[in-house]
């Protein structure tokens, strides 16, 4: 039994640190994505995945890398990957480290669960939203007036 | 917190340093102007590319593609969108009076998009080869680009470029391993798209180019082209397609790919809005801006449909 749990945490592990291919830097992990991992003892693993939003047009891809990144783990013989399409992605699933790395090297901010949300260039308040989509439908086009830049804002 | 130079060299000391310029600092006009036709062109040509990328959303062959073209189309028309805000704010014209001087022809935009895309082979060698030439542009520019808000817009657009260049690839293997007729059909279209490819980076930087000076681009038109070159060239003739260049030829000293001669007239023309499709396209664009009019009116004027 141990070894099947050290098993599913390995490929959680690998899984974890599979970056979003929009969000170079920033692991499926990090933002929350990776809903659970099961492994049996002929290293057979089931991942399931929840998409931050439904319409996302890297599900495949993002599918494909995971499968991928599952195989490398030693003992891992087949994989399974699932996209969890009723459970429901929040930004609050986005991990401090996420946020800090969204902020710091892509200038996108993470509202925070009140619905706070903190310029990612200059961390002043009252970044005003100029758009609701911008090149992603995930993010809101937003101006901060403090810093005069255009960020984006990603959406709940 | 507003930074001052003394003076251009002063300015100039601090750029060479490595410094950033923000939008609230006191820049040098010069500068200014440099870096506003430097976004502006960008946003431009992400906007025609964007209105070039959507003309295929009913036409791509099946949902995923569909998809991915939607997708692809959503991202220009953003990056569009976040570029216009850059230029805006450095106050040298308004966001309408760029539109308007773009659809008027005062203006320019990439030249790949003065092309008429033919067949769907054609947005396979634009997604795969023009979408690589941009990138390793938008790359060189991040590394180094010294005005800030540029440099993280740039961050998210080169993040979002390279996921569509995996579409792209992905897009090139079904036709490398299709049919003979598929092959035939990308091989037609690469006819038509390595030239324009090639020339998106320009011909040989000045020596004195300022955008090189003030770190707004950060290698010489001519370093990039053959970057390019270097790498995709190989990678074409790897999946069996022949490189359109007559005089194309392999140095076995140096290693490295040698290009025949490049004809610069098509890039002239179209940066006098000349090209094979420039007026259609414009037309196009400009005419949905006429269209759409009202809206911006009736947006700008919220009380106006309040009773009286």
């Amino acid at each position: 039994v141990t070894a099947v749990v050290a098993l599913a945490e390995a490929v959680r592990t690998a899984v974890a640190a599979v970056p979003d291919p929009e969000y170079p830097g920033v692991g499926i992990g990090e933002l929350g994505m990776v809903e659970a991992v099961d492994a049996d003892d002929d290293g057979r693993v089931e991942v399931v995945l929840v998409p931050t939003f439904l319409g996302c047009p890297a599900l495949d891809l993002i599918r494909a890398d995971v499968a991928a990144a599952a195989r490398t783990v030693t003992g891992v013989r087949t994989v399974e990957v699932h996209w969890d399409k009723g459970a429901a992605w929040a930004p609050v699933r986005i991990t401090p480290r996420g946020r800090r790395l969204l902020a710091e090297d892509l200038a996108v901010a993470v509202p925070t669960p009140s619905g706070a949300v903190r310029c990612p260039v200059c961390a002043a308040e009252g970044v005003e939203v100029v758009s609701e989509f911008g090149p992603s439908l995930c993010r809101r086009v937003a101006r901060c007036p403090a810093c005069r830049n255009p960020v984006e804002v990603v959406r709940g | 917190m507003v930074r001052t130079w003394d003076s251009l060299e002063a300015f100039d000391g601090h750029v060479g340093d490595g410094g950033m310029v923000e939008p609230v600092d006191a820049m040098p006009d010069a500068y200014r102007q440099e870096v506003f036709r430097f976004i502006e062109l960008h946003a431009n040509s992400e906007l025609m590319g964007g209105l070039t990328e959507r003309d295929w959303i009913i036409k791509a062959p099946g949902l995923r593609r569909k998809q991915a073209v939607l997708a692809k189309t959503q991202d220009e028309i953003g990056h569009a969108h976040l570029l216009y805000m850059v230029a805006a704010d450095l106050g040298v014209k308004t966001r309408a009076e760029m539109l308007e001087d773009l659809f008027a022809g005062r203006t320019r935009f990439h030249n790949v998009f003065h092309y008429a895309a033919v067949t769907w082979a054609d947005q396979v060698a634009i997604a795969y080869l023009v979408d690589a030439a941009a990138l390793i542009s938008q790359q060189a520019i991040f590394k180094v680009c010294s005005y800030g808000p540029y440099k993280r817009v740039l961050r998210r657009i080169v993040a979002e470029e390279g996921f569509h260049m995996r579409h792209g690839e992905e897009m090139l293997l079904t036709f490398a391993e299709g049919t003979a007729l598929q092959r035939a059909m990308f091989q037609d279209a690469l006819g038509r798209w390595w030239g324009p490819a090639v020339q998106l980076f320009g011909p040989d930087s000045a020596p004195d180019d300022p955008l090189l000076r003030w770190r707004i681009k950060s290698e010489r038109n001519e370093v990039l082209r053959d970057r390019f070159v270097q790498k995709y060239v190989p990678l074409l003739r790897s999946y069996g397609f022949e490189v359109p260049d007559p005089d194309l030829r392999y140095d076995e000293e140096a290693g490295r790919w040698v290009m025949g001669p490049i004809d610069w007239a098509p890039l002239r023309a179209t940066f006098k809005n000349l090209g094979p499709d420039s007026a259609r396209r414009l037309a196009t664009a400009g005419g949905s801006w006429q269209a759409t009019r009202w809206v911006r009116e009736a947006l700008e004027r919220p009380d106006a449909g309040r009773a009286a």
